[in-house]
Formats: structure tokens, C-alpha cells, sequence
């Protein structure tokens, strides 16, 4: 057998050795490919801002290859335009298309064509298994590291748990007020608002939030928006559909101050006097022939709950009656020595309505 | 040649490709494993509700969101951080992983472990299984969880173990993220098993919120969860289980880096019981070779009180084995009083020259007299006041010592019998006379060297080289550097310094007791922020520098509103200040033991229509309790303001004890 014909048969069992590995390879998609293949579809952003404690840079993702950018709504975007760097150093003018404040989001448009980009299309069916423990990768340009033609920082971590960024009693001072994921990693750093999170393998999981603090813990919250709550709106913006919607939240959010309807003394109770910034809602007094007392409420039961909202102080406990309408019907839990007890009240009609 | 070449070249392109397949492979196994691991866990975690409490402990604001515990028997009884119950909540509440809702009660709390048990009436609730001990390796996968955000599923956050036995031998360190969010929560290795409850703790602090401060910082502890098996059933008998104590000092101060080499020995402790004494070494605890105090803590910081240690001891050529049972509490240490005041002299004579004996007093009783001289203490050598401060502080009230004294040229032994030192003020004390400089005694100086500029005496400001901050100062006119002063550190109330009524009332104290007087001024005379501490303390190292300046006899003097960050000083720097006098003020914060190495005393002025007085009196009442000496005189017709004589006089009369043996 001549060389030839051996160094043939080598090349050719090398080549389908090669082949076999780049196929298998698809299934199991490692971080570092994903790395590669998401980084060209962040921006960074910069824009408005720049004072002593307002940054005047962000990062966004192309959602379309025609230049449209999914950011978050913040000072940044106060000017007319904002600059725009591609991973690649390509640099352009953004305008706002459109932006949904109650979701804390911005569509941008820059002038290009053939960008790499999220296919949102693709997203929402892929992602239900994602929940904590899943490894993720964030993408964004936190404290401005990349500059002209660097791709923005990667960090990598996993979900840490998904829950809602409810508005109540201002546990989260966010406009947004959805379900969140948080992120076992220290993903939400000045600037890295509009980034993205992926999966290990790229699939897009949604949109890095603000820095955020929570206010039941008194820790920094590491959060992201999903993509699937967004998506509506980023389509309706691109498409040119969009009109603003009323904020339904605005009614609840607690800086609107709204009469409050009903007071503990409504259904016959008359807590201890509220001294303390924390005071338990400890039972003083029943009224007579009240509400209360054909429940079985007693004096000394400590209010527990109010629906579903756990009563830690009579100022709660204020705030959660305040906000009854008549014939509401409302369940109380009152802790009696070591045993909870569940009743059932209803908000009665009032003389002046 | 070609051929090699290629084959290389693939073999290198295939090498690459398929570490990264496998890489996605491996990653896609671990992420299986995490949450298999978590899902494992995932019953014996619990979220806990609290109600009501403080909002904010020390520094540490306290969050009012739900914590995490973790289940530890089938009957419902549930270990967390006792970071989670700092805030003395009214009620607890526990929910199960299966949305169940339980009032909880507190059984008990380990202060060692900074770990609280709870009790929920449940029955076949699923206990938590830890992982051994011994299997714990560094590196190995470790898996924190909470359930705070999120009540069905738990919260995760991936890591490794960092380090094991830290904190003397108490926790598991590990880099995944500890904060409010899973303390009380689980530490959970890569096969599901509980490594340990995760909690605060800090190397340095030993309080329930120490270590809060490294959230998310990759430096995060949870306690072996096979340790609080162990103790599980002395905490659910329902005592608080207390760090055990030895009640020993070391001869090398605070360092762990040095041999254990026993200095004071506490009365009535289990060292003392014992028999351990001063100068013997432990080479051994519990079998293991001890050359450090480090290793020592080591052994003994996983004890309670209450548990017991062996230890081997090396007393001159003799070794010994001693078996101690470990205490949760010492009984608190009491400054022993023989009732003098030393002579402030640089003496070339042998022994402490007596200058005022208190009345009633053991000395007076034993018959030792003004211009005494003792020598000797148990047959002990005195060689100077130090000594022989440091030699009565190693006995006990009560203890009966022989005094050696020169008395008008005779020797006398002279038996007293030791009390403790007593509250009251004594209401006649004669200064110490300090001669007035002469100016031709001025020590000559070597040719070349310029004389050394004398040093400010009356009454001036200036500005405290490398902070900014400016102080006042008065010095007694008649100062003179070979005799020592008393130091006297006043911390003006906020919104006022003060400075001339201080001036105005002290001048002729400072004077004839000896006393200089220093005002450091708060950046912002308003108030003062707890930062500025290191600036006093640096303008006390300055007039330590400047001035002769006696160490029994530097004390903070502060009124009103000033109170807080004179505490502060005094608490924080028992090794400069002495005494604490507050006028119109009570005590505030932690002082600690009361202590050999650190004595000090304590003085309040309070008008008995100032609203304080009620404060002032109970602070007094607890510095009694722990054994520190501590005075107080109520001021009739007098509110918030500050006192005048004969406080002001009776206020120099303490200073000029502070040094009283």
C-alpha cells in the first residue's frame, strides 16, 4: 500500500472522528459556546446621566436583525438619542421607539441590517424547566468594563428562586411588579440593567433588573424580568401596535393614598395601644355583640394574618382593613397560647355609602 | 513527516471539540445534581414567620421577611439561626413545605452555635440527614438553601465548601451565597445530606448579628448539623446551652499566637477548682498536643458549660492531668481593696510610699499609717505601685495577706484582711503637693541637640496633626513633667463644647489635684458620630506624648447628651480609660467583664429632677451587679444641667483615687 493511499485513509477516519464529535456536540452545548454565540446580541448602551450618583451607561440585546434593542426604562434615556456599541466596536444612534414603564422596559431602534440577534419567537416553550438550580449566564456591561469593540462581562451562576416582585407594603420599591428570577450571582450592578440572562446553552431567560434592594432582608436582590412577561409588549413596540396602557397597579401601589374604609373597631375589635413601631396586633377588647365576638374572637388572641398577608404590626393590620370594601369577606388567623384559629368576617356596609 | 503533522493537527482539533462536549455534558449532569440534592432537602426545610420585635439590633437594621429553619426530629422540633430572633419577636410562625401553618414556640438557644430551637405541635414532620462529619472535604459541592422568596420551591445558591472547623473548630465555611435570604436554612451536600444550619458568625464578633455584614461575600458559615444532633436533647430540655469557660488568662494578652502558659487564674472558676495555677503550661487538652492558645481554642470552642476537658499540664519539671468541668458563667471578677493611695514619686527607696489611708478601711484597721512604706506583699518583693496594684488584684475580697512595712524606720508585718473597693467618696482628701519646676533642674541636654520645646501649660486650642478635628486643653499652670498627672477627657454634650464653664469649673481642680484637662470637638459640634473615637484616642496618645500622664488616671468626663459617645470610648478602650464619669447620664452599651488587666471605675452625677435619673440608677444597679465599682450621687433641686460644686469637687476627689490600691 502506497503512502498516499494511507495518509488518505488516516485523513479520512480523522475527518469522520471530527464530524461525530461536532454532531454530538450539539446536544450538550457547553457555557463557552453559548458564550460565544450570545455576546454579539448585547449592546452596550450610553446615554444620559453621569452625575455623582446616576451612571450614564446601561446594556441592551437586539431582539430583530434590523436593529431593535430591549433595554430598561431608566434616566439614561432622558436625551433624544442615545449611542449604541455593538460588541464588534459599530457604533450608532438609538432612538426610543417606545417604552412600558410598568414594566421598567424600552424598545430602542439603531439604523443596521443583518444583526445577530434573540429570535423572541423561539423563547417562551423552552423555558419550563428552568427553576432553582438551574445553571444560568448573565450578560451585561456592569460598571462600564467594555469599551468599543469588547463583547460585555459574563457571569455565571444559577437560579436561585423565582418569585414575585409584589408591591405590597413597598417590600420591593420597583415599578415592575411581576414574577422575577432571582440569580445566585451578583448580576444587578450599575449599568448591568438591560443586560440578558440566558441558559447554559443561550436559550433567553429575560432582562437583568435594576439594583434593587429588599426591604424584607435588607439585602441587594439580584433579579430578572422574565422574557415571556416582556414579549407582548417588545412585539407590539416593533410592530408599531403599542399604546400605553393605564398602570393597573396604580390604585394598589402604596405611594397612592386612598380613605381607608374600615378600622379594626368595624368588627369589634380594639387592639392594644400602638406604641411601638412593631406592635404585635395583640386583641384588647371585644365589642359587645359584635362581629367578633359571635366568631369567637377573644381578648388577648394575637391577628396573625389578614387574608393571605401576615399581620407583623397594628399598623399592617390598619393597612390591610383600609383597603376592605363592603361585603368583603375576610379571613383572620389569631394565634390562641399555641393553637391558630381561622375565622371569617365580613367588611359591613356603612352609613354613608 | 506530512502525515505526523496531520494526524496531529486532528487529534488536537478532536482533542479540543470533545473536552468541550464533555464539558456540556458534565455541566448539564451537575445542574441535575443540584436540584436533585435540593429537591432531597427540599421537606425539612420550613419557613419562619415572626411578629412584632425590634427593628434594629446595634448597627444591624433587622428585615421583617421570612427566615428558614430546618427539622430535626419527627415531632417538630426545628433548628435555625438565632439571627433570626434577635428582634425578641411576640409570636412565631412555622410553614411546612407542604403549606401547613404552625404557631411556634422557642424551646432554647445554643450561644455557642448562635442556634435556636423551635417546637411546632406536628407529628411525622421528615427530620433533616446530615452528612458525617468526618466526610466533609474541602472543594466538594455545597448547596445553601432558604425558603424565604418563595414558599414552594426553596431558594439555591451553589457552592463549594471553603474551609471546615472555622470559627474554633464550630463551622463549615463555605463561597455560596449566605445572607438573611437562608440563615437558619441548609447547607446541603451534592447527595442531599444537610453539611449544616446556615448562620452568621463572624471570627471576630460573637454576637447573634456578627458576620451579617459578609452577605453574599463568599465567606459564609453554617454550623455541622451532626454537631447539633448532639446536643440536640440538653436544647430540648429547654436550657439555654452557654460557650463553656475555663476562667483563665494567658500570659501573651489577647494573641492566639503564643504558648498557653497560664497567667491569672479566675476565683471560683473551674480553673481555679481545678487547681491550675499562675505560670503552669497546657501542652495537652482532650489527647491532642497543644503548643499554641490557638490550638487550645481550637479543642475548647466547640464545648459548652457544662461539658468537660481534659487537660495536660506542665508545672516546672512535674507533669500533670487534670479533669475540668467547663462552666457557662463565671462568677464576675471584684477589684480586691486594701484602702491607700500609693505616693506619686519616682523614689529610689525600696517599695510603695503610702499617701492617704481611707478611712475605715482594712489598711487603716491594721494599723498602717500616711508615709508607711510596704516592701513586701505575702513575702513578695514590691518593687513599685504597678506591682503592687497587680499583686493585690490577684486576690479576692475576703482573702487575708501579710504586708511587709517600713514604719518610721521599723520593719512591720502587718495582716489585712482584703474588701472590696467601696462606693462612697471619700469627703476629705489633701492633694498631692507637685513642687513647681525649677528652671535650672532642666536635665542637660547632650551638645547639638536642641532643647526640647517646653511644653503649653493654661489654657489653648489647636488643631490634632493628622485628623481633622481641633481640641482645647488646660493645663495646670504649676506643670511640672517629673510628677505624673491624671488625664481627663471631656466629651462635650452635643450643640455645646462647653469650654468655658469647663474652664471656668476646673481650673482650680486641675490644678491642685493634677489633673490636665483635654476637649476634643466633634467635627460637628451637633453631635457626635462613633467614628470619631480614633481622633480622641489619637489626641490621648498626643498628651500621653506631650505631658506626663499617669495610666491609672485616665478617665472621660462627658454630661447630657455626650453620654453615648463617652460610653463608647470607655467601653471599647478599656485599655486607655480608667474611669468613666457622666454627669446627667446614664451608661450605654456593652462593658464587657470586669477585668484585672482592665480596671476601671465608675462615677454618675445625677439631679434628682433630671429625667435620666431613673436610667442613671438602674446602670449603677447592673455595674454593681457585675462587680464594677461604682458610684452615685443624686443632686437635690438639680434637672438636665450640668453639675456645680460640691459636685464638681467631689467629681476630683474620684479622679484623684482612681489610682487607690
Amino acid at each position: 500500500m502506497g503512502t498516499e493511499s494511507m495518509k488518505q485513509r488516516l485523513l479520512q477516519t480523522c475527518l469522520f472522528i471530527l464530524t461525530i464529535c461536532v454532531g454530538s456536540n450539539a446536544h450538550a452545548q457547553s457555557g463557552v459556546e453559548s458564550i460565544a454565540a450570545v455576546s454579539p446580541k448585547v449592546v452596550k448602551i450610553f446615554g444620559a446621566g453621569g452625575g455623582q450618583k446616576l451612571h450614564a451607561y446601561g446594556s441592551g440585546f437586539l431582539v430583530s436583525p434590523n436593529g431593535h434593542i430591549v433595554t430598561v426604562w431608566s434616566h439614561i434615556l432622558d436625551g433624544d438619542t442615545v449611542n449604541v456599541v455593538l460588541h464588534d466596536g459599530r457604533r450608532y444612534q438609538g432612538k426610543v421607539l417606545g417604552a412600558e414603564p410598568p414594566l421598567d422596559m424600552a424598545v430602542l431602534k439603531i439604523e443596521a441590517e443583518n444583526l445577530p440577534y434573540f429570535d423572541l419567537a423561539e423563547t417562551p416553550s423552552t423555558v419550563g424547566s428552568v427553576g432553582p438550580g438551574t445553571r444560568v449566564l448573565a450578560f451585561s456591561n456592569a460598571f462600564k468594563v467594555a469599551t468599543g469593540d469588547e463583547p460585555v462581562t459574563v457571569m455565571h451562576g444559577v437560579i436561585s428562586a423565582k418569585t414575585s416582585l409584589a408591591a405590597r407594603r413597598g417590600s420591593f420599591e420597583s415599578p415592575y411588579t411581576g414574577p422575577v428570577y432571582v440569580v445566585d450571582a451578583i448580576t444587578n450592578n450599575s449599568g448591568a440593567a438591560g443586560g440578558v440572562l440566558t441558559t447554559r446553552d443561550g436559550r433567553l431567560l429575560g432582562m437583568l433588573g435594576k439594583e434593587l434592594r429588599n426591604t424584607q432582608t435588607n439585602t441587594w436582590l439580584n433579579y430578572v424580568m422574565p422574557i415571556s412577561e416582556l414579549k407582548e409588549t417588545i412585539d407590539q413596540i416593533v410592530s408599531g401596535n403599542f399604546s400605553k396602557r393605564r398602570n393597573p397597579d396604580d390604585e394598589d401601589s402604596p405611594g397612592k393614598m386612598r380613605p381607608r374604609r374600615y378600622d379594626a373597631v368595624d368588627f369589634g375589635i380594639v387592639t392594644i395601644p400602638d406604641v411601638l413601631n412593631r406592635t404585635p396586633a395583640y386583641i384588647d377588647r371585644i365589642l359587645p355583640g359584635s362581629q367578633a365576638e359571635k366568631v369567637g374572637l377573644l381578648p388577648n388572641d394575637l391577628i396573625l394574618f389578614a387574608g393571605d398577608n401576615l399581620v407583623q404590626s397594628c399598623k399592617l393590620l390598619r393597612e390591610d382593613l383600609g383597603r376592605l370594601e363592603a361585603n368583603d369577606v375576610l379571613k383572620l388567623v389569631v394565634r390562641r397560647g399555641d393553637t391558630l384559629i381561622s375565622v371569617e368576617v365580613v367588611a359591613p356596609r356603612k352609613g354613608d355609602e | 513527516m506530512i502525515v505526523r503533522m496531520v494526524v496531529a493537527g486532528v487529534l488536537l482539533c478532536l482533542g479540543s471539540l470533545s473536552v468541550l462536549a464533555a464539558d456540556g455534558k458534565l455541566e448539564a449532569e451537575e445542574e441535575q445534581a443540584f436540584k436533585q440534592a435540593a429537591a432531597l432537602v427540599d421537606p425539612s426545610l420550613v419557613r419562619i414567620e415572626t411578629v412584632g420585635g425590634l427593628e434594629q439590633v446595634g448597627e444591624v437594621l433587622l428585615g421583617t421577611g421570612p427566615t428558614s429553619g430546618v427539622i430535626v426530629s419527627e415531632d417538630g422540633y426545628i433548628i435555625s439561626s438565632s439571627f433570626n430572633f434577635v428582634s425578641k419577636p411576640a409570636s412565631i410562625l412555622v410553614t411546612l413545605a407542604d403549606g401547613r401553618r404552625f404557631a411556634a414556640k422557642q424551646i432554647a438557644n445554643d450561644k455557642l452555635r448562635l442556634l435556636t430551637l423551635l417546637k411546632i405541635d406536628a407529628a411525622g414532620v421528615p427530620p433533616a440527614r446530615p452528612a458525617p462529619r468526618g466526610d466533609v472535604r474541602v472543594g466538594q459541592w455545597a448547596i445553601a438553601m432558604g425558603r424565604t422568596f418563595d414558599l414552594t420551591t426553596p431558594s439555591i445558591s451553589v457552592g463549594i465548601v471553603s474551609a471546615v472547623n472555622r470559627i474554633w473548630g464550630k463551622a463549615i465555611q463555605t463561597d455560596a451565597k449566605t445572607s438573611p435570604v437562608n440563615y437558619g436554612g441548609a447547607l446541603v451536600d451534592i447527595e442531599g445530606r444537610v453539611l449544616g444550619v446556615i448562620a452568621p458568625l463572624s471570627p471576630a464578633g460573637n454576637g447573634e448579628t456578627a458576620g451579617v455584614e459578609w452577605y453574599d461575600g463568599g465567606i459564609g458559615f453554617a454550623i455541622p448539623l451532626e454537631d447539633v444532633y448532639a446536643s440536640l436533647d440538653r436544647l430540648k430540655s429547654g436550657t439555654d446551652l452557654l460557650p463553656g469557660l475555663l476562667g483563665i488568662s494567658f500570659a501573651g494578652g489577647p494573641s492566639t499566637n503564643v504558648p498557653v502558659i497560664v497567667d491569672r487564674v479566675r476565683y471560683n472558676s473551674p480553673a481555679q477548682q481545678a487547681g491550675l495555677k499562675t505560670n503552669d503550661r497546657i501542652v495537652e487538652a482532650d489527647g491532642e498536643k497543644i503548643a499554641r492558645v490557638a490550638q487550645l481554642k481550637h479543642v475548647l470552642g466547640r464545648k459548652y458549660g457544662g461539658d468537660s476537658v481534659t487537660l495536660g499540664v506542665q508545672r516546672g519539671d512535674q507533669s500533670l492531668s487534670m479533669e475540668l468541668a467547663l462552666v457557662g458563667e463565671l462568677i464576675p471578677y471584684e477589684i480586691p481593696y486594701l484602702g491607700i493611695l500609693p505616693k506619686r514619686e519616682a523614689s529610689t527607696e525600696p517599695g510603695v510610699g503610702v499617701r492617704f489611708v481611707f478611712p475605715d478601711s482594712p489598711a487603716e484597721k491594721a494599723g498602717l499609717g500616711r508615709g508607711d512604706r510596704v516592701v513586701k506583699y505575702n513575702g513578695a518583693d514590691v518593687a513599685d505601685t504597678r506591682a503592687l496594684t497587680d499583686l493585690v488584684g490577684r486576690g479576692r475580697p475576703g482573702d487575708t495577706v501579710k504586708l511587709t512595712c517600713l514604719q518610721a524606720g521599723k520593719q512591720a508585718v502587718l495582716e489585712i484582711t482584703l474588701t472590696t473597693l467601696p462606693e462612697t467618696i471619700v469627703g476629705e482628701l489633701s492633694a498631692e503637693i507637685i513642687e513647681k519646676p525649677v528652671a535650672d533642674q532642666a536635665v542637660e541636654k547632650p551638645a547639638g541637640e536642641k532643647p526640647a520645646e517646653p511644653a503649653k501649660t493654661g489654657r489653648f486650642t489647636d488643631d490634632l496633626a493628622g485628623h481633622d478635628h481641633s481640641y482645647w486643653a488646660y493645663v495646670p499652670e504649676g506643670y511640672n513633667p517629673a510628677a505624673a498627672y491624671g488625664l481627663m477627657v471631656w466629651i462635650h454634650p452635643g450643640g455645646d463644647t462647653m469650654e468655658a464653664t469647663m474652664i471656668k469649673q476646673w481650673a482650680t481642680i486641675c490644678e491642685r489635684r493634677g489633673i490636665i484637662l483635654v476637649g476634643p470637638k466633634a467635627d460637628q459640634v451637633a453631635r457626635w458620630v462613633p467614628g470619631e473615637a480614633k481622633f480622641v484616642e489619637g489626641l490621648v496618645a498626643h498628651m500621653r506624648e506631650k505631658y506626663t500622664i499617669d495610666p491609672q488616671r485616665i478617665f472621660v468626663h462627658s454630661h447630657g447628651s455626650g453620654g453615648p459617645m463617652a460610653c463608647l470610648l470607655a467601653t471599647r478602650h478599656r485599655e486607655i480609660f480608667r474611669g468613666l464619669m457622666l454627669a446627667g447620664a446614664p451608661l450605654q452599651g456593652q462593658v464587657g467583664d470586669n477585668e484585672p488587666e482592665f480596671r476601671q471605675q465608675f462615677f454618675f452625677v445625677c439631679g434628682e429632677d433630671d429625667k435620666a435619673l431613673a436610667t442613671v440608677k438602674k446602670t449603677v444597679e447592673f455595674l454593681r451587679k457585675v462587680k464594677f465599682p461604682a458610684s452615685l450621687t443624686t443632686v437635690k433641686g438639680l434637672g438636665a444641667k450640668y453639675s456645680a460644686n460640691p459636685e464638681i469637687d467631689e467629681i476630683g476627689r474620684w479622679a484623684d483615687c482612681l489610682d487607690r490600691i
